[in-house]
């Protein structure tokens, strides 16, 4: 038997390929066709596995790419605005990135790697595309820090975009997420500021120039103080946020920077006058409504009215029969 | 052997043959596991050496429909693989798992051998890494699995004759 095999599979080695194929071509067709297959199948299965495998790190590339792309644009948006800012100042100014520390006090500190070597002097104004974020406080030859505005030192006399009410911009001491805004105190009784007002620095005090926003009005503060009302503000500038920052010189300051952020002054005043102009509408409206209303109802009363006043209609006649003589009354 | 266990016997085989062609083409090693030696093996050991030759000749025909350029090298290597297992199976099936592991070693890596000399596809240094590499490489891993399988079908299928 052995030898029958062996030299069957022999000739099978020698014959002709175009025999060989025809062979092979026949059991693949018949008995071996479950088993391909299977065979095949198999074969798919794995290229699937390793498909899924391929297709999932690309998924995963394009959505690291995304991310990616949004932090990309976000900076992109960053950098063009703090590019805008420097455009608006032209001069006088030490661009500086923000370095923020993760410890115990650095939400009330920024180092800045920037130091006296680049013109950076201690009292100068740190500001970014949004507003006010500081001043320097110590100046190394290159770095400084400067305290930000939850710093509990941190003052600025500041007004309304307008410049109708006049106050001091302190940190808001209170406990929880509000530690992390801030209060205009000291406006007069007089100057009643709706929610959304832009309060802007002053430009008292040398340090911080005119018409830096500092924040914007979210609510007042009730006091026992009758003389004066306290506001609290949004801050403009998380200084979280502010990795890239500018530092006004002095000089810069002196000669004015408030046409860097008219703009955003400008629209902030048109946001405020659109809203107040929106409540008068809206309060017109409701006058003209409740006066509509009110004719109305009159004009659903007047026939009731008009009915209550006509007279009644003829009464009937009724004959009335003479008195029968010698019957009494 | 009764009809229980030829049926039992029956189905390990089918078994082996489908893991051959679902299970080796999911793994794609290089060193594959060759469960159609195993299965041939399996029937050398409790066959008589003609019946092995002729399962391991049917065997091989099958396996080289799917390589038309080395067809017959399958079936010349399974025979002679079948045959040698089905008359040495008395020194090598003892109740000793080392020896039945160098056994299916062996049958793999003979089969093999008389395989790539058959085809004559490879040659000089290919040849080599693969008779010399590839192929006991392929053996090991075959023992091991073929091993397994002896352990695990032994309670189903019985012993084989001595």
């Amino acid at each position: 038997m052995l030898v029958a095999c062996v030299l069957l599979s022999l000739l099978a080695l020698v014959l002709p390929a175009r025999i060989r194929s025809a062979i092979a071509g026949g059991l693949r067709g018949s008995v071996v066709v479950p088993l391909a297959s299977l065979q095949e199948r198999a074969e798919v299965s794995r290229r699937a596995v390793l498909a899924y495998d391929a297709s999932l790190r690309v998924a995963d590339s394009v959505r690291l790419q995304a991310s990616q792309a949004e932090v990309t644009a976000a900076e992109n948006e960053r950098l063009r605005r703090l590019l805008g800012l420097g455009a608006a100042l032209k001069w006088g100014f030490v661009p500086a990135e923000a370095l923020h520390g993760r410890g115990l006090g650095d939400d009330y500190t920024m180092t800045l790697a920037v130091g006296r070597d680049e013109g950076v002097e201690p009292f100068s104004a740190v500001v970014a595309p949004d507003g006010l974020v500081g001043m320097i406080d110590a100046v190394d030859a290159h770095s400084s820090v400067a305290i930000v505005w939850p710093h509990p030192d941190f003052r600025v006399s500041a007004m309304s975009a307008d410049g109708a009410a006049f106050g001091i911009v302190y940190p808001h001491l209170g406990s929880g997420a509000t530690r992390f805004l801030l209060e205009l105190r000291g406006v007069a009784f007089r100057n009643e500021l709706r929610p959304g007002t832009l309060i802007v620095s002053a430009g008292l005090g040398g340090v911080y120039p005119r018409g830096i926003p500092v924040g914007t009005v979210i609510s007042e503060i009730k006091t026992a103080e009758a003389w004066a009302r306290h506001y609290l503000l949004r801050p403009a500038v998380r200084p979280a946020d502010a990795t890239t920052v500018m530092v006004l010189q002095p000089r810069r300051s002196k000669e004015g920077v408030a046409i860097a952020w008219q703009v955003a002054v400008d629209s902030a005043l048109r946001i405020v006058v659109a809203a107040g102009d929106s409540l008068a509408k809206g309060h017109s409206d409701s006058l003209a409504q409740a006066e509509r209303r009110r004719l109305d109802s009159l004009q659903a009363l007047r026939p009731r009215t008009d009915s209550a006043v006509t007279p009644p209609a003829a009464a009937p006649v009724t004959r009335v029969k003479p008195p029968v003589p010698g019957a009494r009354p | 052997m009764n009809a229980a266990r030829g049926l039992w016997f029956a189905l390990v085989f089918l078994a082996l043959v489908v893991l051959n062609y679902s299970l080796r083409p999911v793994l794609d090693w290089r060193a594959s596991i060759d469960f159609l030696s195993i299965a041939v093996l399996l029937v050398a050991v409790r066959a008589r050496p003609g019946v092995a030759t002729v399962v391991g000749f049917a065997v091989g025909i099958v396996s080289d429909s799917m390589l038309p350029g080395a067809f017959g090298a399958g079936a010349l290597a399974f025979s002679i693989v079948a045959y040698a297992a089905s008359t040495l199976k008395a020194a090598f099936f003892a109740d000793n798992l080392a020896l039945n592991a160098v056994f299916v070693f062996l049958g793999k890596w003979v089969g093999d051998l008389v395989f790539l000399a058959a085809e004559h596809r490879l040659g000089g240094s290919e040849f080599l890494a693969q008779a010399m590499l590839w192929s006991p490489l392929a053996a090991a891993v075959t023992s091991v699995v073929g091993l397994a399988v002896l352990v695990l079908v032994r309670p189903v299928v019985g012993t084989p004759r001595g």
